[in-house]
């Protein structure tokens, strides 16, 4: 295949991913909408069965130490919290995206998962270092759903990881993502825009999805988020927590500090903060006894 | 078949068991220093994330390995009780370190793998134990395991495949 018809096959590929559920679309509507409640999230929760299992088992599992069964979807997500019931309905929902394995990246199965929860905690934290007001629970929700596009592309960039870290050595292309284009015609952060506006996903997910490695590009409105994500990406990139073949090898664009004000201790207390939420969280998702294939 | 010790982030190990493997995964910024004291067989590995510890007091207590000016001192104090050299532990010591990545186009605040790397040094230094050979920088997560019997470094990354140090 010619790089057009890569791209025809990748954008096909997008439209045959299987929408979220109505449930799901919702809770991300949600969590980006200054003013609710968790009434409002246990209201969506309780009338899609399949999530409902998910958040019990979760809250029931070894990792919650609860001494007594938890029955009620009510009294779960109060105990979970908005960004973990978000966390866990992503997980089911695209599922088949987050948790296989990524042979276009060299990747693991899960590491995907891991990268964007990573991503997604970094983002909560910087939120709360933006010059003017982000939502912490919609930063949250972005670093989830970032790389989303990764979990489609994979399929169409196998065999190519070597090749890339060569080029990239070689100063062909200025980040991965550029070398993504180079051989689709388009790159993860694309096509997960593209997916995100298939399954209907809110504004500004689609902005935060498509800009993540070129914040400069979006709406000057949704900067300050977007910029959160870029840097929540590559905050957890540094703790080890990237996806496979393309860890670190993106941009920084300096530009954030218009929008983000960070100095080298707050970003090392941004560091420690996100290990220590990771590993809280993590222990949810994978239970302690399971060695994690990265570190922290 | 050989057993693995992993470490995590923050966190230290030191072995004199030859059948013993110390190993740290997808390094990023931080840095793994590798003390292999030759005399008594006895290696340790730290898994540094961060320059100074001033941010955190609370950390050091549980974590001191998470910084470079806690975690050296840290380590090398179980060092010296494990290895129980007969002289001073940096005779007959030989230190590598691995890892310190950043992104692409970093700035002086994002340089943490950069500034990790020169922290470890200025305290490594005058212990006498600055490193002999160093595997850091570049935009690659590193994966570290050594082999306590042999001494023997290995690292590896996601498109790079394995190589020695
Ligand atoms: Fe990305
Ligand atoms: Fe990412």
């Amino acid at each position: 295949m010619n790089r057009q018809e890569k791209e025809i096959a990748v954008r096909q590929a997008i439209k045959n991913v299987p929408l979220i559920s109505s449930a799901v679309a919702r809770l991300l509507e949600l969590s980006g909408e200054s003013e609710h409640g968790i009434a409002e999230i246990v209201n969506i929760v309780k009338y899609d069965a399949v999530l409902t299992a998910q958040i019990l088992k979760v809250v029931n599992s070894a990792a919650f130490a609860r001494k007594a069964e938890v029955y009620s979807i009510d009294h779960a997500v109060s105990l979970l919290g908005e960004d973990m019931v978000v966390g866990i309905a992503m997980s089911e929902a695209a599922g088949l995206l987050f948790d296989k394995k990524l042979e276009g990246y060299a990747a693991e199965a899960g590491s995907l998962w891991r990268h964007d929860l990573k991503t997604a905690i970094a983002a909560k934290i910087i939120a709360g270092h933006a010059r003017t007001e982000v939502n912490g629970d919609l930063a949250f929700t972005c670093g989830l759903l970032h790389d989303l596009g990764k979990g489609v592309v994979s399929d169409f960039l196998k065999k190519t990881p070597q090749k890339i870290q060569q080029a990239m050595e070689q100063k062909k292309f200025p980040d991965y993502a550029a070398a993504e284009r180079a051989i689709l015609g388009l790159d993860h952060a694309e096509a997960g825009y593209e997916l995100s506006l298939n399954w209907n996903l809110p504004a500004p997910l689609p902005q935060a999805i498509r800009f993540h490695h070129q914040p400069a590009l979006a709406d000057e409105a949704l900067k300050p988020l977007v910029y959160t994500i870029h840097l929540a990406d590559i905050v957890a990139m540094m703790s080890g927590v990237g996806t496979g073949s393309d860890a670190l090898q993106y941009l920084l664009d300096t530009a954030y500090e218009s929008y983000i004000a960070l100095s080298s201790d707050e970003l090392a207390a941004v560091m420690l903060g996100v290990e220590q939420e990771y590993s809280k969280v993590a222990g949810v998702f994978w239970g302690k006894e399971e060695e994690a294939p990265e570190c922290a | 078949m050989a057993k693995t010790k992993i470490v995590g982030v923050g966190e230290f190990a030191v072995s004199k068991d030859p059948e013993e493997v110390i190993k740290t995964f997808a390094l990023g910024s931080c840095v793994a220093v590798i003390f292999l004291h030759k005399p008594t067989r006895t290696v340790g590995l730290i898994h540094v994330a961060l320059p100074e510890s001033s941010i955190s007091p609370e950390i050091v207590r549980d974590r001191p390995g998470y910084f470079a000016d806690t975690g050296i001192h840290a380590i090398l104090q179980k060092m010296a009780a494990i290895a129980m050299p007969p002289g001073s532990l940096a005779q007959g010591m030989v230190v590598k370190i691995a890892g310190g990545a950043n992104v692409m186009d970093t700035n002086n605040t994002f340089n943490i793998g950069k500034r990790n790397v020169l922290a470890l040094k200025k305290i490594l230094w005058p212990l006498g134990m600055g490193p002999v050979t160093e595997d850091v920088g570049g935009n690659i997560s590193r994966t570290v395991s050594v082999s306590v019997g042999t001494g023997k470094i290995v690292l590896s990354s996601p498109t790079k495949g394995e190589w020695e140090i």
